[in-house]
């Protein structure tokens, strides 16, 4: 028994579950899911738990390039950012893996943490049910029970126990599968990693692009990183004009319309 | 007269900022969030009337769902309503209901293409850039950038919410705010475009063969439009999920297949 490596791995999975989409201490959302839950935020809480800063921020980088464009709203994720990015780096840094074995670790992770993110707000169902009752009854402090504090219990016990024991015992394992997976096999994963942005870019396509014409904005944005300039704050003022342009031009149309009926 | 006070404005705001999905579930959402937020409110101005204390609670336990940062205006609204309505102003359970109901929509829209679409990747992709040798000035960078921006949103338009009350609500959902939910999808889908451009990657290690030598077909891609392939990659899911109505997970599949065929035929 390694008490260090015990403790480590608990403190990565209290910190999983800070970072947890319905975790209410850091603010919720903000502090939580957007900022702690954040494989970039994740690689520099590991790398200072397990004492190897930049592996962890390196790391961190590589995840969060695969879910860069992770979006939470209803029914479109396929991955759990939080477990994910708390498993996937923690037993990256511990087996010595490149990114690219990283990013697909966290990738499996993250899928295995959606059931039991699932699993949440099933059990959440009862809880609602104790909210009501209390409603009913104007009793305060049963809905701050009830909506606050048992949930995050079952919370607590999904995120925590499940990252502690991945990481206690997962160490061993990753590194001797790495040791005897064929080259072929981290080669897949290194392509995956590099593919796997390209299904976030489109989740978030589908919610911004509603007509077809729109996707001339997204070419553009395109074409401006692949051949003009690699960076995005040049690219996010050259938008804010070009945003500006079309809203300073719609309402002049609008306002022509208004005219014509009085 | 019950009038609300600072403190229990910024106590219902914390409890929103909060515990908006502390309870989550697939049919409830946000909405004992809201009831839980409403609570120093309804604590304040139905002291003395227990009844409508518990009518009030049942009115808010109602299913809602919203971007829980930029939706803190609604409960700003929703507070001034409520104030209103104890202080004896004809403001009915249903006016009540569809200021909920007709806001939390287009708030929902626009937050989450706002927050998560712009905001989170844009400093993201700030801090991957400063970060990627490992520095963690860039990880900090992002924490402090994100913070600062969102809380101070989510305060701003609780309060803003709270003195505008009803009248609000035509500012949020009228003409002018459609053309400004346009003007941001531009913003957002432009930055999207580059985010692809520079964390999409997949370069292929096909050869050309061309007499004794061969060419690589990668050299010759980038020759004329570097990024084709991450270009085809995104409208292949693009095309999968908009038209073809698959899910995130059947696309997860299909590009561990990708992958997986790739490397065996020797393509990537």
């Amino acid at each position: 028994m390694d008490g260090l490596l015990l403790l480590q791995a608990f403190l990565i999975g209290l910190f999983c579950y800070l970072g947890s989409i319905s975790s209410p201490w850091l603010m919720g959302v903000t502090g939580g899911y957007y900022v702690l839950g954040r494989p970039l935020v994740a690689g520099l809480i590991i790398g200072i738990i397990l004492g190897d800063v930049t592996t962890g921020v390196i790391l961190g980088v590589a995840v969060q390039a695969a879910f860069i464009a992770t979006i939470s709203t209803g029914g479109t994720q396929n991955s759990e950012i939080t477990y994910a990015a708390y498993g996937g780096i923690a037993l990256g840094i511990l087996s010595d893996a490149s990114p690219g074995v990283a990013v697909t670790l966290s990738v499996g992770i993250g899928a295995l943490g959606l059931i039991l993110h699932n699993f949440m707000m099933i059990i959440n169902s009862i809880w609602n049910k104790r909210v009501e009752k209390a409603t009913a009854k104007g009793d305060e402090k049963g809905i701050v029970l009830n909506n606050a504090i048992y949930p995050q219990i079952v919370n607590f016990l999904l995120r925590v126990v499940p990252i502690t024991l991945a990481v206690y015992y997962g160490q061993g394992f990753v590194t001797k599968t790495l040791d005897v997976i064929p080259k072929d096999v981290i080669q897949i994963m290194t392509v995956l990693g590099g593919l796997l942005p390209a299904l976030g870019v489109a989740l978030l396509m589908n919610l911004l692009i509603k007509e077809n014409a729109q996707f001339i904005y997204f070419l553009a944005g395109f074409v401006f990183i692949a051949f003009i300039s690699n960076s995005m704050i040049a690219l996010t003022a050259v938008a804010l004009l070009i945003a500006y342009l079309v809203y300073s031009s719609s309402s002049g149309q609008k306002a022509n319309a208004e005219d014509e009926v009085i | 007269m019950v009038k609300l006070d600072k403190k229990d404005l910024r106590k219902s705001w914390r409890t929103w900022a909060m515990y908006h999905l502390s309870s989550m579930s697939f049919e409830k959402l946000e909405a004992n969030g809201f009831a839980h937020s409403m609570v120093p409110i309804l604590k304040k101005l139905y002291k003395d009337n227990p009844e409508e204390y518990k009518k009030a609670l049942i009115r808010h336990s109602v299913f809602y769902n919203t971007e829980p940062q930029s939706g803190s205006i609604v409960n700003g609204i929703v507070a001034s309503m409520e104030e209103e309505r104890a202080n004896g102003k004809e403001i009915t359970d249903e006016m009540i209901h569809s200021v909920k109901t007709g806001l939390m929509g287009p708030i929902a829209g626009m937050g989450d293409s706002i927050i998560q679409g712009i905001v989170i990747p844009v400093l993201l992709s700030i801090g991957m850039g400063i970060s990627s040798n490992g520095n963690p000035l860039g990880v900090i960078v992002y924490m402090v950038g994100f913070l600062a921006t969102i809380l101070s949103l989510s305060y701003v338009l609780y309060m803003r919410g709270y003195q505008l009350g009803i009248s609000a609500v035509d500012g949020l959902i009228g003409i002018n705010s459609e053309k400004l939910r346009n003007a941001f999808a531009v913003l957002g889908t432009m930055v999207v475009g580059g985010l692809a451009a520079s964390f999409v990657n997949i370069n292929t290690i096909l050869k050309i063969p061309n007499g004794e030598e061969s060419i690589d077909f990668q050299k010759t891609i980038d020759g004329f439009f570097p990024k084709l392939l991450p270009l085809l990659a995104v409208l292949l899911c693009w095309y999968l999920i908009s038209k073809r109505k698959w899910s995130a997970t059947k696309i997860l599949i299909l590009l561990i297949c990708i992958s997986i065929a790739g490397v065996l035929l020797n393509v990537f």
